[in-house]
């Protein structure tokens, strides 16, 4: 029996899910995104997902965000009951081309590259302890990171709040990417693939608000200009 | 006021969940409410020694679960209090001798007869903690002041916000004000911080949860326990009653904690 229900709005597909089991629940997607009138009538849709009283993580959020990619259509919103996360589609804006590209990636990139319109999570909750984001694109986290907590993104991570627990920007190997927050004060803080180790002092609180990057091979930390 | 299930809980082994059930069993029961405490720690029981009722055991909640006993006959009344009672846990089984599904159905059948169904949580994020927390309307999180048990209240607390049940409510256990005022010791600010819900009660150390653990009398049937009256007063507040807090806060700490909460 089918339990996921899909719905045309002026403002996209909502799609809610029922109560199945995880596995269930995407295979049972994938049946019905297949069938072959469902494909004219979805392609291209804008996704607002209902996730009811489920929680889903970083790592699910990925795997329906591919499954609707794959039949053009993109994950525009999540919402749930409780607070969940809201998932921006394309919110940033094109990065400016770079004025010099290295020579072996310049061959290697397509003559009309897409513009990389990287993917936000929105997280509008406290990170605990034991809980996992990861997301291809940047986190923003309204709310803190608390000790026992890890974000990683493919790009930026953002806090809006206190960041005490593992944070990877730039996962695996985005140098680029930086970590903001309001108080950062982070276990473990990666960029890219360079990394850096909280201090051991204790440092005073209401800092202003701080940013890491990678300069000159290695993490800096310096308060957070709004540049 | 509607008949409710409390699950009291914390990740971290150790660290009073049991003495927080015994005490806020009777604690309530002594202001006129039907309680049960339900000892949820299966294979590892203690509620009953705490209590002062180990020998009066002959049922326990296995038993009425796979249906050799009747809740009647598997619950034990408590000496001193009448509207007291205890449903055990099984000392000789292990802790997925139920699921989620018959501790709901369990709690729903005990909330007929009793004003609080007070759960005593096993340690840990596994299935007995996950049977302890399925039926509960409220959980409350013990936490002391280490590093290590609010790491594992948070984790709890997660895992709570994941399910549709209000916010839990924290109660910090063996509060050493000598400690914290040295800086040895965390601070309730500190607590606060991190865990970000509301505080329903501090307790202090106090070594007469000990002596009278021991002797089967919790500490709130003490005239002079410092932890007693501090488990009176949360038993107050789950009554919906306003209380002031406790000697252990001085009031620029209470002023910083409503700052906190008005963020
Ligand atoms: N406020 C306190 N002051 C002094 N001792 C305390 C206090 N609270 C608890 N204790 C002692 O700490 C020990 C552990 O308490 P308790 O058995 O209530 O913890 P628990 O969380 O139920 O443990 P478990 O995870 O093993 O079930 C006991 O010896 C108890 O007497
Ligand atoms: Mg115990």
């Amino acid at each position: 029996m089918s339990t996921i229900t899909f719905k045309g709005t002026r403002d996209g597909l909502v799609v809610t899910l029922g109560e199945n089991s995880w596995t269930d629940t995407i295979s049972e997607l994938a049946t019905q995104l297949q069938r072959p009138n469902a494909q004219s009538f979805f392609r291209g849709a804008r996704v607002l997902l209902e996730t009811g009283s489920r929680a889903l993580d970083g790592l699910q959020l990925e795997e329906l965000s591919a499954l609707f990619a794959q039949y053009n259509m993109t994950l525009a919103a999540v919402a749930g009951e409780g607070s969940p996360p809201i998932l921006l589609d394309a919110m940033r804006q094109a990065p400016p081309p770079p004025e010099s590209i290295p020579l072996e990636l310049a061959h290697a990139t397509p003559p009309n590259p897409p513009l990389p319109t990287a993917p936000v999570l929105l997280v509008q909750r406290t990170v605990r302890s034991g809980q996992r984001v990861d997301f291809a694109g940047a986190v923003i986290v309204i709310g803190d990171v608390n000790p026992g907590a890890v974000v990683a993104a493919s790009e930026d991570v953002i806090v809006w709040g206190k960041l005490r627990g593992v944070v990877h920007a730039g996962a695996p190997s985005n140098d680029e990417a930086m970590v903001g927050a309001l108080i950062l004060a982070p276990t473990q803080l990666r960029i890219g693939r360079y990394i850096a180790r909280a201090a051991d002092d204790k440092r005073p609180r209401n800092l202003p608000a701080e940013v890491a990057r990678v300069r000159e091979g290695r993490i800096v930390v310096e308060p957070w200009s709004g540049a | 006021m509607a008949s409710q299930v409390i699950t009291i809980t914390s990740g971290k082994g150790g660290v009073g969940k049991t003495t927080a059930t015994a005490n806020l069993g009777i604690a309530l029961a002594q202001r006129g409410r039907r309680v049960v405490c339900l000892d949820a720690d299966i294979g590892l029981r203690n509620l009953d020694v705490v209590m002062g009722l180990e020998n009066r055991i002959v049922y326990d909640l296995v038993d009425v679960i796979e249906q050799r006993a009747h809740l009647r006959q598997a619950l034990i009344q408590d000496k001193r209090l009448p509207e007291l009672f205890l449903l055990p846990a099984a000392q000789t089984r292990e802790k997925t001798a139920i699921n989620e599904t018959q501790m709901r159905a369990l709690c729903a059948q005990l909330k007929t007869e009793f004003d609080f169904i007070l759960v005593d949580s096993p340690a840990g994020i596994e299935h007995g903690f996950k049977n302890a927390l399925a039926p509960a309307d409220q959980v409350l999180v013990v936490v002391t002041p280490e590093v290590s048990s609010v790491r594992d209240a948070d984790r709890i607390i997660g895992l709570v916000e994941a399910t549709e049940k209000p916010a839990p409510q924290l109660i910090l256990n063996r509060m050493q004000p000598t400690l914290i005022k040295r800086g040895e010791m965390l601070d309730i600010a500190d607590v606060l911080e991190i865990l970000a819900i509301e505080l329903i009660g501090i307790v202090p150390e106090d070594e007469t949860i000990i002596t009278s653990a021991n002797r089967g009398q919790p500490a709130v049937l003490l005239d002079h326990s410092a932890a007693g009256a501090a488990f009176i007063r949360i038993a107050r507040r789950l009554l919906g009653e306003q209380v002031p807090f406790g000697a252990l806060e001085e009031p620029s700490l209470l002023a910083r904690l409503a700052n906190f909460f008005r963020r």
